[in-house]
């Protein structure tokens, strides 16, 4: 008796079949090597959703746990011999889930078991939403998930001071090129830009201006949705955030973003929310546009001279690798070309520097200490490399090391690539 | 269903958090890396002791509770997937390695080893311990010494019965018993080591390894050579043996092969090729130089369309690489895949590749070939789409039809993958029945109650 009802789960089920469970992607699944069980393993998972899909398990709250279990990494995927893309048919798992179990799963989860444990939480929270209360009229219904990132503050660590002044403060909404126009782009924020690190999206704009970009900054964008559909699978939330991004950017050459994680959810619009033909042709059109800084600054731009700031003379700088940035959208060589072309700081490559960190976005919610474990990896190859700062440019990547940095007392400064490049 | 105090106890045993019992776990200690056997445990077991494994064997024999004991459940037997529900008993979480000595070139390692990790500390150590089953991302230590697995090294080096010096066994009594020692040297009374080595865990646990090693080989060359036709690709094998040359590798692919790598990795073979074969020698620097121009000679001579050195250490990578996806290229390729094992003696290879062309025909299913030509190790693969149960019959009897003619032409069942589920019910004609009758006298003596990896290998048991 198969189970028709699970719409997303139903389109990938050819990919399941992929899976030849030869289990090789034990010595690479960061999650596997914690835990060593069968179910935190992508074959595991796989087998999962295929006995999900046959009705031999049921939705519920111990299959929910185990499909949360993952942080989307994608490295069983790199090395997978038949390339099947778990991590995939898990997202998809996850719309089917949260579907079925409604909105209380896992956001309910989040907010009773993570929440609750940390009176800290309850600062974010008070933070977040006043945030949206002053956020709501001025955007009119613009949807933003702000509590999902500033809970990741809890359990112990640091709220980050949410900018005094948002980035759509500082920017005026169309930035001249500077000297000869050549291209015409929109600039994609994300939350943390908008609202904790206004000044990274203020580089990254006058940055493309100084090189003869003309940067417009649509108002009516919101947030790309990554936390909403990749992580909690709520497929019909995330279809009314694609369609305002989608809508916002017409008519522009390139849609630019400073972050890697906004980079692969807009790109993967059409994969996961084309619900009818005139949505995918949208968001075919829209994520086809959608460019990382990093490549698009050597790939489109071709751009190859790049200065620190002085701040940074001197100092020995590594890259981290984020999973959205490198396996999602093949963008790895790019930022180490940037990193290496700097005047006055030295490039380093760190062991592993593809490896997961362990954020994963809502994983870091959901198995804080699991998420904690892979950092502690993460953060012994930063060691190896000897350097003083860390280089990455996925907002979550850059909470995770500089959280697993101050709780292992390392010494390291962590930054994003738009800080270290004029 | 095992009752909840057999569970409490061995959670009392190895403590709560590694005792897994929820339908969604045990769902996935159902599988191996074959397609077609599948079996579910009543509870999953994940000690880190010697000691917690003797309690937990004590407490199965007590209530007859059939064990399988894993590790990384990469075998392709059916060896590692419960037929009888009971305990899954899966040594991942053992995997300390104990000790590297450079002096006596041994290792004690834990059965969770995984080997490439293993394989990563001994080259620190300028160390080798030859046995590759393609499974090495996976595997564990545990697993390969219960099947005994070889690889494509296997040529030169033999297979993991060669390396094992010592084991420590848990037996279905709970009784901790140590075989063997710790040195290359030891004739005293049975040889009871390679009767653990290959038992796929049908007689105890094990749960300690002493292995030998080797000095890591100092220099290793790689060479291609392209045919265009599959039985002159196989004589070339014997008669690169023939001349006194033991390379450490000879792998062979087919066309079907050649043509899914071409699709996925493109790297430049000839499509329209017969077979690849895959060389490696190693050594001493001048050994490898002198073997690889030697055996140039004889490709050509043999008959290869073309036959090279890879340029550089890049090429010889990729090329390696392209093998070892192979077997993913023929098992994503249809919808039922069966990699068989059978292994014949190296100088009937060529017999061997027409008698299976001859099979293929005749039963209208095509079979592909990837494997180790060095030691009469190409498997055969066999597939179909169809999933009509008169096609999968037919499938079957194709299967038997490649046994028989292997076994006539002086092979064996199984090369490297074991008998497991997947090959018991041929196991009585690949056997001498004096030594059935001995073999199932040894599974009496160490599992009278039956309760150690049941009916693996044995049919009716």
């Amino acid at each position: 008796m198969s189970r028709t009802e699970f719409t997303q789960v139903g389109k990938v089920a050819r990919e399941l079949e992929q899976c030849m469970k030869c289990g090789f992607c034990a010595y690479v699944c960061p999650v596997y090597q914690e835990e060593k069980t069968e179910a935190s393993l992508a074959r595991g998972k796989n087998e999962l959703v295929k006995l999900l899909v046959s009705g031999e398990l049921e939705i519920n709250r111990e299959l929910a746990d185990r499909l949360y279990k993952c942080t989307g990494c994608m490295t069983c995927t790199a090395n997978c011999p038949a390339r099947a893309e778990i991590p995939r048919i898990v997202v998809a798992a996850r719309a089917d889930l949260a579907g079925e179990m409604g909105m209380r799963f896992p956001y309910g989860l989040i907010y009773r078991q993570v929440l609750a444990k940390r009176g800290v939480m309850g600062l974010a929270l008070a933070a977040a939403s006043r945030l949206q209360g002053v956020l709501m009229p001025r955007t009119s219904g613009t949807l933003r998930h702000m509590p999902d990132f500033l809970s990741a503050f809890g359990k112990g660590r640091r709220i980050p001071s949410v900018a005094r002044k948002f980035l759509r403060r500082q920017l005026p909404e169309v930035t001249a090129a500077a000297g000869r126009r050549t291209l015409r782009v929109g600039y994609f924020s994300g939350c943390m830009n908008e609202f904790v690190s206004p000044e990274v999206g203020r580089r990254t704009v006058e940055l493309l201006a100084r090189r003869g970009v003309e940067v417009v900054f649509p108002r009516v964008q919101g947030c790309c949705g990554a936390a909403v559909f990749l992580g909690a699978g709520d497929f019909e939330t995330a279809r009314k955030m694609a369609d305002r991004n989608a809508a916002a950017f017409e008519g522009l050459d390139y849609v630019v973003t400073d972050c890697a994680t906004c980079a692969c959810a807009l790109t993967e619009y059409a994969h996961f929310l084309a619900d009818t033909p005139e949505r995918e042709e949208a968001y075919a059109r829209f994520s086809g546009k959608v460019r990382h800084v990093a490549s698009f600054l050597v790939d489109v731009l071709e751009a190859a001279d790049f200065r620190a700031p002085a701040l940074f003379d001197g100092k020995k700088v590594t890259w981290h690798d984020p999973c959205h940035l490198n396996r999602h959208l093949g963008v790895r060589e790019q930022p180490r070309r940037i990193l290496e072309s700097l005047g006055g700081v030295r490039y380093v490559e760190m062991p592993e520097a593809d490896r997961c960190c362990g954020m994963g976005g809502q994983f870091n919610l959901l198995h804080y200490e699991l998420s904690m474990k892979i950092a502690k990896r993460k953060s012994e190859n930063i060691e190896a490399a000897d350097a003083d700062v860390v280089v990455t440019a996925c907002p979550g990547c850059q909470l995770q090391l500089a959280d697993s940095a101050s709780r292992l007392e390392k010494p390291q400064r962590v930054v994003s690539l738009m800080d270290v490049i004029e | 269903m095992l009752k909840p105090e057999i569970i409490h106890r061995l959670q009392e045993i190895v403590g709560k958090d590694d005792v897994l019992s929820a339908r969604e776990d045990l769902a996935t200690y159902s599988y191996d890396g074959t397609t077609n056997w599948t079996g579910t445990p009543e509870v999953v077991v994940l000690p880190r002791t010697t000691g917690q494994i003797s309690e937990i064997m004590k407490l199965a024999s007590r209530h007859r509770i059939a064990v399988t004991p894993r590790g990384a459940g990469t075998n392709i037997s059916g060896g590692s997937v419960p037929t009888r529900g009971g305990i899954v008993l899966c040594t991942v979480k053992m995997n300390r390695v104990l000790d590297i000595n450079k002096t006596n070139l041994t290792a004690v390692v834990e059965p969770g080893v995984v080997l490439q990790d293993f394989n990563n500390m001994l080259a620190k150590e300028n160390l080798f311990y030859p046995p590759d089953p393609q499974s090495f991302l996976g595997c564990t230590m545990g697993g390969t010494i219960a099947e005994n697995s070889g690889g494509p090294l296997c040529v030169k080096y033999g297979v993991t019965k060669h390396y094992v010096l010592g084991l420590e066994v848990v037996l279905p009594s709970g009784y901790v018993m140590k075989v063997g020692g710790s040195t290359v040297k030891n004739r005293t009374g049975y040889d009871l080591v390679p009767l653990f080595t290959g038992s796929e865990g049908t007689l105890g646990v094990i749960t300690g390894i002493t292995l030998r090693l080797i000095p890591r080989p100092a220099a290793r060359r790689t060479l291609m050579a392209i045919f265009d036709d599959m039985t002159l690709a196989g004589a070339v094998v014997s008669s690169i043996l023939g001349a006194g040359i033991v390379p450490a590798k000879i792998e062979f692919v087919d066309n079907f092969v050649i043509r899914r790598i071409e699709e996925k990795m493109k790297i430049g073979l000839p499509v329209d090729a017969k077979t690849m074969l895959l060389i490696d020698v190693d050594g001493s620097e001048a050994a490898v130089e002198s073997e690889a121009d030697r055996i140039l000679e004889l490709l050509k001579e043999g008959g290869a369309r073309i036959a090279r050195r890879a340029k550089d250490e890049a090429e010889a990578a990729l090329y390696w690489k392209a093998r070892s996806a192979g077997f993913a290229a023929i098992y994503s390729a249809a919808r039922t895949v069966i990699a068989e094992d059978v292994t014949v003696p190296r100088d009937r290879l060529s017999e061997y590749i027409q008698r299976l062309d001859e099979i293929s025909r005749k039963s209208g299913f095509p079979i592909v070939l990837i494997g180790h030509a060095g030691d009469g190790n190409i498997h055969p693969s066999v597939s179909t789409d169809s999933t009509d149960k008169e096609d999968l019959e037919r499938l079957e009897d194709t299967l038997t039809a490649i046994f028989e003619m292997a076994l006539e032409l002086g092979g064996t069942l199984s090369g490297e993958h074991g008998i497991g589920l997947e090959k018991k019910r041929l196991l009585s004609r690949a056997l001498d029945p004096m030594a059935i009758d001995a073999m199932r006298k040894i599974k009496t003596i160490f599992d009278p109650d039956n309760i150690m990896n049941p009916d693996k290998i044995w049919e009716n048991a």
